[in-house]
């Protein structure tokens, strides 16, 4: 009995431990984010004009970062990610559009 | 019959697709007479101000002394003073620099691309070793201040040469300006021909013809006389989309084609604004 308990103890404690570690950002994971969106911010800049969300977010996240809040870090330079690609689809769209806007 | 239709098809979209920038501007004059048939065109070259008649009122009183007046002045001293070398900007341009600023934007067949007067004025410091000046404000301004009051009266007259590159230079400034763009996905076109005369928050919105007639600009906002390109910054800043650099090729050919649509219409510059 004493042998079962220690067992579900230690199983508890395991999967607690690995959830924890799979909520909370730490730098690492909020480097390797930066480097993504960097090259995502990067490569739309290349082809569209980006909004300026984008690097303001990127601004907002290091500060989140240097406080040592990585959730809000990684969540921020997720979205501005996010806005990246969003500024590619709405110029791939316009590219298809707008001639209609022009008049005849 | 079916291949007359696809004919017919074919010369629709050929058609659409190749207006000529002439076609283009008599289009946009149709445009704007049909959405303000009272108006008189050429007093959209006043831009808020042919809509806004308080506004108007209050404006003209503020011509008796102009805020650019300043400016006009510090600018014609600049345009004099001989450089180290001891030419002067006379010497870069043709009639001496006076009375020429309804030609630019020019399509350069050499380099092929866009010369704005600004780009001209810093090619002629440059080419008589002096230092560029900054393309937004200040001593580049005050000068194309005063080259443009040389030039008030005459009409705009600028020229697209029969070159592809210059085709293609303006059909990229049209792209631009009929393209969505920034997070609240405003072209220029959504402000300045759907919703042109009409309020945005507090101010009146100017319509595109005659846009290109009035720089450089003092605007009450700014508290100074700037360029043409530091309003197109501001225009993509304030629609969320980060603005490219003064005097970029996109902003060069941009103003080609803003310029060109305002073909015919009297210069006013330098203006002032709110």
């Amino acid at each position: 009995m004493k042998r079962k308990l220690t067992l579900l103890v230690a199983a508890l404690a395991t999967g607690l431990v690995m959830n924890t570690s799979a909520m909370a950002a730490d730098a690492a994971e909020y480097e390797a984010a930066l480097d993504k969106a960097r090259q995502t911010l990067s490569d739309a800049e290349s082809k569209v004009q980006l909004w300026t969300t984008s690097e303001i977010l990127l601004e907002d996240a290091a500060r989140a970062a240097a406080a040592g809040d990585f959730d809000l870090a990684v969540k921020l330079v997720n979205e501005a990610s996010l806005h990246a690609e969003l500024a590619v689809a709405t110029a791939e769209r316009e590219k298809k559009v707008w001639q209609k806007s022009v008049p005849k | 019959m079916k291949k007359f239709l696809i004919a017919c098809f074919l010369f629709v979209v050929m058609a659409n697709a190749y207006a000529t920038p002439e076609e283009d501007r008599l289009a946009l004059r149709e445009f704007f007479a049909q959405r303000f048939p009272d108006l008189d065109l050429n007093e959209m070259t006043n831009g808020l101000y042919a809509f806004d008649e308080g506004a108007r009122e209050q404006w003209l009183e503020m011509e008796d002394f102009p805020p650019y007046e300043i400016a006009i002045e510090a600018g014609e001293e600049d345009f004099n003073q001989p450089f180290a070398n001891g030419k002067s900007y006379a010497d870069c341009f043709e009639n001496g620099g006076i009375g020429i600023r309804q030609n630019y934007p020019r399509f350069d067949t050499e380099t092929g691309e866009v010369v704005t007067l600004e780009v001209a004025i810093n090619k002629c410091r440059k080419d008589n070793g002096e230092e560029p000046l900054p393309w937004l404000t200040g001593e580049l301004a005050n000068i194309s201040a005063y080259m443009s009051y040389t030039s008030r009266g005459n009409k705009m007259n600028v020229v697209i040469p029969d070159d592809p590159r210059a085709l293609a230079a303006y059909e990229a400034g049209k792209e631009y300006y009929y393209t969505r763009r920034g997070q609240l996905e405003f072209a220029c076109e959504n402000c300045h021909m759907q919703s042109a005369g009409s309020l945005l928050r507090a101010d009146t919105l100017s319509g595109m013809l005659g846009q290109a007639t009035h720089w450089p600009v003092y605007r009450s906002k700014w508290g100074e006389i700037g360029t043409l390109h530091w309003r197109f910054q501001e225009c993509n800043a304030q629609v969320r989309a980060k603005p490219y650099e003064a005097q970029s090729p996109v902003y060069r050919n941009l103003e080609y084609f803003l310029s060109y649509m305002s073909n015919g219409m009297e210069l006013n510059g330098p203006a002032s604004r709110r």
